[in-house]
């Protein structure tokens, strides 16, 4: 299952000199530095991990004295002909393409902005991690707040801007629920990104942002030629993750809509969550999640390596 | 309230009672005096002040009368018990009192996590506890859990509005059909205003209930092989809400993606007369609404008959208990009719003791209580939650489908089909 | 950069404006919301400044549960599984970084794995396994979860940010005879700062915010962290008591926000400008 993944990206870097003893590659100065972290991870993640993973491949149920047997790629063809499967993954392409897009550019914009000069810039900074802070127990609730059909501050302001000339039921119509819903994503994940962001901002050399306004390069020159390279790397990290989140994301949705109207917010974590934890199929659930690995590994990869071949052709 | 004495002391009795026989594998519960005392965790999900209050009263006289049983008390919340107790089955550390409610304890039985509690209960609870709400957590010969409180759905109405148009109350003894509400509702719509606001954010389990009400069942032989009908009787009620807001436009659309205490701003500000609703949505209107505000509850509505599906809320004994019998003996006391009161009304539902449901308290007239309380006999155990995967009907076909029949995006007959024929699909991978 | 004309200034700080109000208008309506009565807030035309200013609210989120007891014990669990997962994660990050090998390479495929397999179909073996090695219901456990759970996000960071960072700084260091470990520290990790500061936000703020594994963990009621105590004013059928929850909710939310103004300035070039010049 997890061959598609196993092609690391490679990514360009300095040639090391070969070292004289090494394990897996490292040597002493190397493992030092690395096994501390390995340990933790090992035991506390790797395993549970695998354990999952194998799960996939069994009809594990919940129950005390369920037996649990190998059957191989039984869930998956199951998988194949569920419905309900595609559409989730049809929706949670959707979800997660757009959050992460509209994510990235307006965090972006807000990283460039907070990474300038500028007065109660610590305020400014602050208060764009509120999202962050908030517990995300009461986000959702405040959004059903922001979007109640008659009693919802959305509407209220929109009505007295004359926007819009009647109500808007944001979480119950079929044609604004999912872009509403994607709103409060773009709202929720976008300090983890603008903070990201602004520290690969940091690392950008003033000395070169100088130079290239000696030579006459205008704003958006100076962006394509200077900030752009520098912070490439932080991008591409950074999106990625935030794809992977986004795919991976449901309970903020759940609490906005539980998934409706009509199954149009229903993304695939929710249908994992219900197999394994409503409906106690486990093995059916963990093969969803093996499922998920596989396609957005395929994504991973795509972007990684076309950003790697872009960074070489440079 | 010599009454309630009289219970408790029997309640008492039947404890000591249950403490000396039975026991047939007892492991450590000695419940008599010397040695270790029996320590047992008990979580609830009560989360009104009045219910987390009633909870901690009734757990402290408990620790106070019983020094060798010492109850812990540990408060869960709704949302995420269900994640939070199948895990907990699987590592062993489910708490040994649990309270949840009986559509899951098919599943949890069936999963071997809940304890068989028929052998350990005595007579007094038996006796005390309506039938009706017993079936509820009895799955063949097996009673996963003992009920304590129920929801009813009942009609409220802004009172000012109703005398304004000059429509009579219905009584308890002569309540609306729903011909009769769809006329009132009809009514009572006028420009920026509407009869009534139906609030169908998940809507299954409502309909389903409801669906009692015209004999309507949605499956057949629930218990056994079940297969998802929708004939007739079955669609009196959707049809007839879908009437009120797509034909007689006399429910306001707000409500298709509303819970029911979504709708209060707008009942509160005039904006809808009525608001059909379970009979906790009390408290709500008790704290919330505006002072000068005028509310009534109306009695249930009537269709070939006044009988609605219920569940409980229930107390259960996790299978991994140590102390079963000491758990048992703790959960009688803490729902005897006395304790069945203070909870009850700290949450705003219906007893299942028949004594506390004879208690003043509960009815009170001024908050709807005496209407609510009435609904107690029409409660009949909801068919459905026999249906082995109906969670999973339910939330994958059964609201979705809903909701889209509700926003008229499909049929009465697509809906239909939707119910039956991919209801049956899923149904089907839990007969096998 | 800042040679900007008067316009462009008034465009920057508009922008900004905007951004903020998005972004920050929650934490408002939170206190608005903490301050309202149960008639206020069930309005049909919503108040952005209560009418009738209550403390009530808070009154019963203090009264009803531990929040200042349940804040602590967050703070110590968020506190040492954001010192723990930075300390571990720069030198690994900076492995895998500047080695290429086969353990740099199974870590990236473990980070990206871990990521993308749901957390949810892990917590039933992990949980096991913590209950196997004692860990249930104590804050070890909890802290070990919360520390792995960040590291991927923490390494995979870190190592973008190690990229950025010019090999010949090294390569300076290496030449002046300095081991890998002194390099890293006394070269490579102050360059890193901005990034650190955003990998240890991230871990405090995962950790500070937690919600299912600490439900599934910690029974005993004293050691509860904050998002446990807050789900206890949420009821069922997305009914919840609004005021007390919003005033528990902005208690929880103020401590983030003070511990991000103080990190933020951690962001500013100034240290890492220092760092590259001498």
């Amino acid at each position: 299952m997890s061959a598609t993944v196993t092609a690391p990206p490679a990514t360009p870097r300095p040639q090391q000199p070969r070292k004289r003893r090494s394990f897996l590659g490292l040597d002493r100065d190397g493992l030092m530095l690395a096994v501390p972290a390995l340990i933790p991870v090992v035991l506390f993640s790797v395993y549970p991990l695998l354990r999952g993973i194998y799960l996939g491949f069994t009809d594990a149920q919940a129950g005390a004295n369920a037996q649990t047997t190998f059957t191989g790629f039984e869930n998956y063809r199951n998988l194949l002909d569920d419905s309900y499967f595609w559409d989730s993954f049809r929706i949670g392409l959707i979800w997660a393409f757009s959050v992460t897009i509209l994510q990235f550019f307006a965090s972006l914009g807000l990283a460039l902005l907070l990474n300038q000069k500028l007065r109660l810039r610590w305020l400014a900074r602050t208060l764009a991690l509120v999202p962050w802070a908030m517990p995300p127990v009461v986000i959702g609730i405040m959004w059903r707040l922001v979007y109640h059909p008659n009693a919802g501050i959305l509407n209220d302001v929109l009505l007295d801007l004359r926007i819009i000339d009647e109500n808007v039921d944001w979480l119950s119509s079929f044609s604004v629920a999912l872009p509403a819903v994607i709103v409060v994503g773009v709202w929720a994940g976008m300090p983890q990104t603008t903070v990201v962001l602004l520290a690969g901002l940091q690392s950008v050399p003033k000395e070169l942002h100088e130079a290239a306004a000696m030579d006459g390069a205008n704003v958006w020159q100076r962006f394509r030629s200077v900030t752009w390279p520098a912070i490439k790397p932080v991008v591409v990290a950074m999106t990625t993750l935030d794809f992977i989140w986004n795919f991976n994301s449901f309970s903020l949705v759940y609490v906005l809509t539980q998934g409706g109207p009509g199954g149009e917010t229903r993304l695939p974590l929710l249908f994992a969550y219900e197999e394994a934890f409503r409906y106690g199929n486990y093995g059916y659930a963990a093969a969803l999640g093996n499922a998920m690995v596989v396609v957005i590994a395929v994504f991973v990869v795509f972007y990684l390596r076309q950003r790697v071949r872009e960074a070489n052709a440079r | 309230m010599r009454s309630m004495r009289i219970v408790a002391l029997a309640a008492a009795t039947g404890l000591v009672l249950a403490a000396c026989g039975g026991g047939d594998d007892e492991t450590g519960g000695d419940g008599g005096s010397g040695g270790e005392p029996v320590e047992l965790t008990f979580q609830t999900l009560a989360w009104q002040t009045a219910a987390v209050e009633a909870n901690e009263a009734i757990v402290d006289a408990w620790n106070e009368a019983n020094p060798d049983i010492q109850v812990e008390l540990l408060q869960g919340d709704w949302n995420n018990v269900h994640d939070q107790l199948m895990t907990s089955f699987e590592g062993g550390t489910a708490p040994d009192v649990f309270h949840y409610e009986s559509t899951v304890l098919q599943d949890f039985g069936d999963r071997g996590n809940v304890l068989d509690l028929s052998e350990y209960l005595s007579d007094e609870i038996r006796d005390d506890i309506r039938e009706g709400a017993w079936d509820t957590a009895t799955f063949g010969d097996a009673v996963y859990g003992v009920p304590f409180l129920q929801e009813s759905q009942v009609v409220f109405a802004n009172r000012t509005l109703l005398e304004a148009a000059g429509v009579t109350l219905p009584t308890v003894d002569d309540p609306w059909t729903w011909d009769e509400f769809a006329d009132v509702a009809a009514q009572l719509t006028t420009e920026g205003q509407f009869g009534a606001v139906i609030p169908l954010n998940a809507p299954a389990n409502r309909i389903l209930n409801l669906a009692r009400n015209f004999g309507g069942d949605y499956f057949t032989d629930p218990a056994g092989e079940a297969q998802a009908v929708f004939d007739a009787a079955e669609q009196e009620v959707p049809r007839r809400i879908h009437e009120m807001l797509y034909t007689d436009r006399s429910a306001s659309p707000d409500g298709i993606g509303m819970s029911s205490a979504d709708a209060l701003p707008g009942f509160f500000a005039g904006q809808y007369a009525m608001l059909p609703g379970a009979i906790w949505l009390r408290q709500q209107l008790v704290e919330q609404a505006p002072d000068g505000f005028d509310w009534v509850t109306l009695p249930a509505l009537e269709g070939d008959s006044s009988a609605q599906g219920a569940v409980s809320q229930t107390l259960s004994v996790s299978a991994s208990t140590e102390h079963p019998e000491e758990a048992v003996q703790f959960i009688e006391f803490f729902l005897n009719a006395e304790n069945q009161v203070q909870l009850a009304a700290g949450d705003w539902l219906l007893p299942t003791s028949q004594e506390a449901a004879q208690s003043p308290e509960l009815n009170d007239p001024a908050t709807g209580w005496d209407v609510a309380t009435a609904t107690a006999d029409d409660l009949e155990m909801a068919p459905f939650q026999q249906v082995k995967g109906f969670e999973e009907w339910k939330s994958r076909i059964a609201n979705p489908a809903f909701q889209e029949y509700f926003s008229d995006q499909i049929s009465l007959e697509e809906l239909g089909t939707k119910l039956v024929d991919e209801g049956n699909a899923v149904l089907e991978r839990y007969q096998r | 950069m800042n040679r900007s004309t008067p316009v462009g200034t008034t465009l920057k700080y508009v922008a900004l404006a905007a951004y903020l109000v998005f972004l920050a208008f929650p934490l408002f309506w939170l206190i608005s919301t903490s301050l309202k009565t149960p008639q206020e807030l069930a309005l049909i035309d919503p108040t952005w400044i209560p009418n009738d200013i209550t403390f009530d609210n808070f009154r019963a989120a203090f009264d009803e549960q531990p929040i200042v007891r349940s804040m602590l014990n967050t703070l110590l669990v968020a506190g040492v599984s954001c010192v723990v997962t930075v300390v571990l994660s720069i030198p690994a990050a900076y492995v895998m970084a500047r080695y290429r090998s086969v353990l740099s390479r199974m870590t990236l495929v473990w980070v990206l794995l871990s990521q993308i397999f749901p957390f949810i179909l892990v917590i039933i073996p992990l949980f096991l396994l913590l209950r196997d090695l004692g860990l249930y219901d104590t804050y070890l456990g909890l802290i070990a979860v919360y520390v792995v759970w960040s590291m991927p996000f923490a390494l995979w960071m870190l190592r973008s940010y190690v990229e950025t960072i010019p090999i010949e700084l090294e390569e300076a260091a290496a030449m002046d005879g300095a081991t890998k470990v002194r390099t890293l520290r006394s070269v490579i990790a102050p360059l890193l700062a901005p990034g650190v500061v955003a990998a240890g936000l991230f871990a405090f703020v995962s950790a500070w915010n937690e919600f299912l594994f600490a439900l599934v963990l910690i029974r005993d009621p004293e050691l509860q962290t904050l998002s446990l105590t807050l789900v206890k004013f949420i009821g069922a059928e997305g009914v919840a008591r609004l005021g007390p929850l919003a005033a528990a909710s902005l208690v929880a939310t103020i401590p983030s926000l003070i511990f991000f103004a103080v990190m933020q300035r951690r962001l500013t070039g100034g240290l890492l400008g220092g760092a590259v010049k001498s």
